[in-house]
């Protein structure tokens, strides 16, 4: 709209506007609703409206009829104040209905929006922003713009009008009454806005402290066992003591400006009555001020310590949101690198028989050093390829690039001659299904785990998955069976039946490539065994690349890569690679033997 | 329909734990009202004052108008300057009762927390295993503000309302009887529908908070596994999971919304069908001349002297119990009786003075259970341990996942509390040792080498606080760990962890090691503290460990063979029972499980060699 000064650069013009931009931005959310944000303006007025006629309707009934006992049409002025009263209380209840309503709605969209996006993004995203700040982008900061929406924003719009309405009726009443109620404002306002803040500084204070005390008691409770052999107890309870001290101390002084502003507001307005009273006295020779329009005067007065009190804590609320937009807006910035949507190529995966698997020419790395490099492998139709090789070598690296959890940063990797980075993404990773080395699951129910929010998966489905799976037997013993409760992370299952879980999981998109870190961690003989008989049904008319910790694994594998410092050492059948001689034996003597000594121990160091 | 649910969940949640009497759930604060007895009567009587005070202002108010009403401008004059008189005086009174009763709830608090922290520092781990850390916190700090609002806010609106009602009546009636009925019809209804309103709310709140946690949790689950949902291809369905776990957040919102909105307004309204009863019927009167202006100003000013403690009413009565929740929550906690004691009478710098000793430990048929809760039964730990480690020897100690070894060295370093007469240290057995003497003499490097965040120097001399940094540097230096020390942004001031840096875990390790090493203990207990150090490193602390000056008597749970070879004897544990001891060759001869796991042990070392 408009064009930046010359001279001006970007930079500049960020800073300058910053707010501006935010809000620009923040406004697009707030569009689907401007209808309903039109009605809430309009119904400023009214409220202003009916606040204002109240004590101009007592002025009237007081000075026309009670003072002077004509009581013809009283109840009329009756009835009508009354009926402003209930007007104004429905008035204020539609108003923070509707602006509850707003917030909530803006902010349910924008966390939405936020999620989408999140959902979106490439593992490295993942690696800058932890989840506890991806959660709290998503919980508190946007709970802070619904706070600016429904007590902030269009309320500070009331507010100055409601001020503005009551200053003109007062002068309208009487001049002179109005300078000297006018007198007294400055003191009142800088008072009130004084303690405000100081009181709020102060709870924001105290609740810092009591942050504190709580991760301080956190950390000596996960600790007790070092606080106890130190014998720390004493020490610990001290410091304890210190900060509880400060609590208190700090606490102390902030109740004490707590009921000096709990008591502010009618102190001063009885003040300012006794104020009129003296006046209204000596004015009684000149200009004389009926009864009626003082009590109104004292309603007015009332009517004006609210907005004042709130002002500068609305300014607070304002001013967090926008703190909290700019967060969540610089979040919505980061776009993810992996190309999402590049459908480009000319036929998608067929989908019937095990692929063929080809990864060519493939460098790879997480921003330094080369993890994978030059690594060329062609992989069968229905082939059953294991993966070993000393840690930290890339072997995990190399199956994430199969279902483009990252993209290689030179080569291609093909399935069934298409790199695969000219299918949709969605394609690419039901038909790769990947098994990780530790089982994550989520709360809920096994069926909820299973399905993974795909509701067109019948019971029976999940049932055969967990057949498949040789996960049947255990699930069916339980009394929920597919409704089975599944707590946190799933740890009220043991390792070896997560396993067999994720086995089933996986079978839902009917894969045809089948990815695997076999789990190093040992499990119970039973598991093990079904984990084994379970995993030769999945493998069966699949494409295979397993990183392979397990003797039987290697065994069973048509050719054995093994990777070594990010380059493909050696390659072949089991035999001919220990004929060889190579690294290849050496890690077979040391790492896969102990596979034969008796299991128990083996599963143990 | 609704509402009997509500109430069948309330009924049921009571029904799950035996309703404590008041006077058992009071307990904890019996002490603090005994010593606070002067405090609280001085605190009712400035109420008392202040509520005398608050009635005098509309009587003088009514004396004003009647005078203005009058034209007496100079009874007026008069009139304003008692007005603004006694406004002053009530504001005094009024700050100095409220903070008064305030300040005790304060000093109360602080107490009670006081307290509560040193029951927790005495406790077992058996004991505090009961709660979740975050549960045992939450008492420690949100249980005790709403004890607090007990204490505090609970007294003084009781007190105050009772005195409203006490000071206001009266003067009312005295002035007109059937306006003073008529004006005080509408207060039972409000007391009504401030209870109602505040208990329903109380439930949508709760839903509302409820809902708030399920969206965090929701977040938090997808966000640990995205990479789940992204293998799956799920990400559409995590959107439209997401979306209905944000419609139910945004209704629950809307729920409470609207019947929240709905509180100012009728409370509003409650109060204002007295003012407009008084305005209506006492306009008439007025008119009559059956009363003067004034009255009816007057009425209106302690009609409004009684709608907020009125309003509060409901909300007094969520507070108390609140509170009372509250403190039988603690109490649960207060009245559990720990082995620790937490004034050590002996001074730290003593074990410096305290010349080197000869420690044997022997162990007689140990046994040791679990209590686990999943499977509500005891888990057998350790069976029947017999065994005698030898003054100054180096110990190591082997065996399967789960065969009893940390178990063990927790029993020694007593954080666990071995049945009586099964452990002996110098012929004493270890329940007779008194505490002080015992951590003086005896420290554990563990396994979950748990630092706290603060400064380095504070977690290497943790269990000696006033040690010099000369010595701190020393052991720094054994325990390999004083190259990365001196590159620490700000050296021993370096915090550690979230606020200061992130340790490695074989840094983690060598810190807990050098934090136990350096109290000079006579028996030094090692868990598994080589795991994640290489090994020349390992190779080099053992051997500081060996030559160092001091005698001790050292027992090291060993997983790498380099300890192995330098143990003067060694323990073969096997799910709990002691099935082999001897010497490193003695062992490699007569037991297989031994052979085996050395055997496991050193192929680990030549893979991590092959890499």
């Amino acid at each position: 709209m408009n064009a930046p000064a010359p001279g001006i650069s970007d930079e500049t013009r960020y800073g300058k506007f910053v707010d501006l931009l935010i809000l620009k931005r923040f406004f697009s959310y707030a569009r689907p609703y401007s209808r309903w944000i039109v009605v809430a303006f309009c119904l400023l007025p009214l409220a202003a409206f009916t606040q204002l006629t109240q004590p101009l309707m007592i002025r009237f009934s007081v000075d026309n009829h009670i003072s002077t006992g004509d009581m013809d049409g009283f109840i009329i002025v009756i009835l009508g104040y009354g009926a402003l009263v209930v007007l104004q209380l429905a008035v204020s209840y539609v108003q923070t209905l509707l602006h509850n309503i707003l917030g909530q709605r803006i902010v349910r969209d924008l966390r939405r929006d936020l999620f989408s996006h999140v959902v979106n993004q490439d593992t490295s995203f993942f690696h800058t922003n932890t989840s506890g700040r991806l959660t709290n982008r998503l919980t508190n900061d946007t709970e802070s713009v619904n706070q600016m929406i429904s007590a902030g924003l269009i309320n500070l719009v009331g507010d100055i009008l409601l001020l503005i309405g009551v200053a003109v009726s007062m002068f309208a009443l009487s001049m002179h009454l109005s300078l000297i109620t006018l007198a007294t404002m400055p003191f009142i306002v800088v008072a009130t806005v004084m303690i405000t803040s100081r009181v709020r500084k102060a709870q924001k204070k105290a609740r810092v402290m009591q942050a504190d005390m709580s991760s301080m008691m956190t950390e000596e409770l996960e600790g007790i066992d070092v606080v106890r052999l130190f014998n720390r107890q004493k020490h610990n309870h001290q410091a304890f003591d210190a900060i509880n001290s400060r609590y208190y101390h700090s606490t102390v002084g902030s109740t004490f400006l707590e009921t000096v502003q709990f008591s502010f507001v009618e102190t001063t307005s009885t003040a300012v009555l006794a104020l009129l009273f003296w006046y209204g006295a000596s004015l009684q020779e000149s200009d004389p001020v009926t009864l009626g329009t003082l009590i109104a005067f004292i309603d007015y007065i009332r009517r004006l310590f609210n907005p004042i009190r709130d002002l500068s804590s609305k300014f607070t609320t304002m001013q967090a949101a926008m703190t909290a937009l700019e967060r969540i807006f610089s979040l919505i910035d980061q776009k993810p690198k992996l190309n999402r949507s590049d459908f480009i190529g000319d036929k998608t995966i067929s989908n019937q028989t095990p692929p063929s698997i080809k990864f060519e020419n493939i460098s790879f790395n997480y921003g330094k050093g080369d993890v994978l490099k030059e690594i060329n492998l062609e992989i069968e139709p229905g082939e059953r390829i294991a993966v070993v090789g000393p840690t930290g070598t890339g072997k995990t690296s190399l199956i994430k690039l199969l279902n483009r959890t990252y993209d290689p940063v030179q080569g291609r990797v093909l399935i069934d001659g298409q790199d695969i980075r000219t299918q949709p993404l969605s394609e690419v990773r039901r038909s790769v299904g990947m098994i990780q080395q530790e089982t994550f699951l989520f709360t809920g129910s096994v069926a909820e785990n299973l399905s993974l929010g795909d509701s067109e998966m019948s019971r029976e489905q999940m049932k055969n998955m967990l057949k498949q799976a040789q996960a049947w037997p255990f699930i069916k013993g339980l009394p929920d069976q597919l409704d089975a409760k599944v707590e946190q992370r799933g740890y009220n299952f043991s390792t070896g039946q997560r396993q067999l879980l994720g086995f089933a999981r996986v079978l839902a998109s009917q894969p045809r490539i089948l990815v695997m870190d076999e789990a190093t961690s040992s499990v119970d003989t039973v598991s093990e065994r079904l984990i084994q008989e379970a995993l030769q049904v999945l493998l069966k008319g699949r494409t295979a690349l397993i990183i392979a910790h397990r003797l039987s694994t290697i065994r069973e594998a048509d050719r054995i890569v093994v990777l070594s410092n990010g380059k493909i050492e050696e390659i072949g059948t089991h035999e001919a690679l220990l004929q060889r001689d190579g690294l290849y034996a050496k890690l077979y003597a040391l790492q896969f033997q102990d596979d034969l000594i008796s299991g128990d121990v083996a599963a143990s160091v | 329909m609704k509402s009997t649910t509500d109430t069948a969940k309330e009924s049921e949640l009571k029904g799950r734990k035996p309703i404590k009497s008041g006077r058992e759930r009071l307990a904890p604060l019996r002490e603090h009202y005994r010593h606070h007895a002067l405090g609280f009567l001085t605190g009712f009587i400035l109420l008392a004052l202040g509520n005398g005070a608050a009635a005098a202002i509309p009587y003088t108010m009514k004396l004003a108008t009647d005078a203005l009403a009058n034209g007496e401008s100079t009874r007026v004059r008069e009139m304003a300057l008692a007005l603004l008189g006694i406004t002053l005086v009530h504001a005094v009174l009024r700050v100095g009762s409220r903070f008064w009763i305030f300040r005790i709830g304060r000093k109360i608090e602080y107490a009670l927390r006081n307290q509560y922290h040193e029951k927790l520092l005495t406790l077992e781990r058996n004991q505090l295993n009961k709660w979740r850390t975050g549960d045992l916190v939450s008492r420690g700090i949100g249980d005790m503000i709403a004890i607090r609002m007990f204490i505090g806010p609970g007294f003084l609106l009781v007190a105050n309302t009772t005195l409203a009602y006490a000071v206001t009546i009266p003067v009312m009636v005295a002035m007109d009887l059937q306006l003073a009925l008529l004006a005080l019809a509408p207060l039972p209804l409000t007391i009504y529908v401030a209870r109602l309103l505040t208990r329903r709310l109380y439930g949508l709140s709760r839903r509302m908070a409820d809902q708030f946690g399920q969206l965090s949790s929701f977040i938090q689950e997808s966000i640990s596994g995205m990479t789940v949902i992204q293998a799956h291809a799920a990400e559409s369905r995590w959107k439209a999971r997401f979306y209905d776990e944000s419609e139910a957040h945004y209704l629950a919102n809307l729920n409470h919304a609207r019947l929240h909105g709905l509180f100012a307004p009728l409370m509003g309204l409650a109060g204002g069908l007295g003012s407009w009863i008084i305005l209506a019927y006492g306009g008439g009167l007025v008119a009559e001349g059956r009363l003067t202006l004034g009255d009816f100003v007057a009425f209106t000013g302690y009609l409004t002297m009684l709608i907020w403690p009125t309003v509060g009413f409901g909300w007094i009565l969520a507070v108390l119990q609140r509170g009372l929740a509250a403190l039988s929550r603690l109490q649960d906690v207060l009245v559990l009786n720990g082995s620790d004691v937490l004034d050590v009478d002996s001074r730290q710098e003593n074990s410096h003075e305290k010349k080197s000793g000869c420690y044997d430990i022997s162990i007689r048929n140990l046994s040791f259970y679990h209590d686990d809760a999943k499977l509500k039964d005891k888990v057998k730990i350790l069976d029947d341990i017999s065994l005698d480690i030898p003054a100054d020897a180096f110990v190591g100690l082997v065996g399967p996942i789960g065969s009893g070894k940390s178990t063990l060295l927790h029993l020694l370093a007593r954080i666990e509390k071995a049945p009586e007469k099964s452990i002996f240290i110098n012929k004493e057995a270890i329940e007779d040792i008194p505490q002080a003497r015992l951590r003086r003499c005896m420290a554990l490097a563990p396994q979950e080498n748990q630092l706290f965040s603060i400064p380095v120097r504070d977690n290497i001399r943790f269990g000696c606080p006033d040690m010099d940094d000369k010595t701190i540097w020393r052991y720094l230096k054994l325990t390999a760990l004083d190259r990365e020390a001196a590159s620490f942004p700000d050296g021993l001031d370096t915090l550690v962890g979230e606020r200061g840096i992130t340790l490695s875990g074989g840094q983690r390790q060598r810190a807990a090691l050098a934090r136990a090493w350096i109290m000079e203990p006579d028996i030094l207990l090692l868990d598994d503290v080589f795991s994640s150090v290489d090994l020349a490193t390992e190779q080099s602390i053992l051997k500081a460990l060996h030559d160092s000056d001091r005698k001790h008597t050292m027992v090291m749970v060993c997983h790498r063979i380099n300890a192995l070879l330098a143990a003067d004897i060694i323990f073969v544990l096997d799910q709990g029972r002691l099935v082999a001891q001897g010497d490193h060759e003695t062992l490699l001869k007569q037991s297989e499980l031994y052979k085996n796991l050395y055997k496991q042990m050193s192929r680990k070392q030549a893979l991590a060699g092959v890499q």
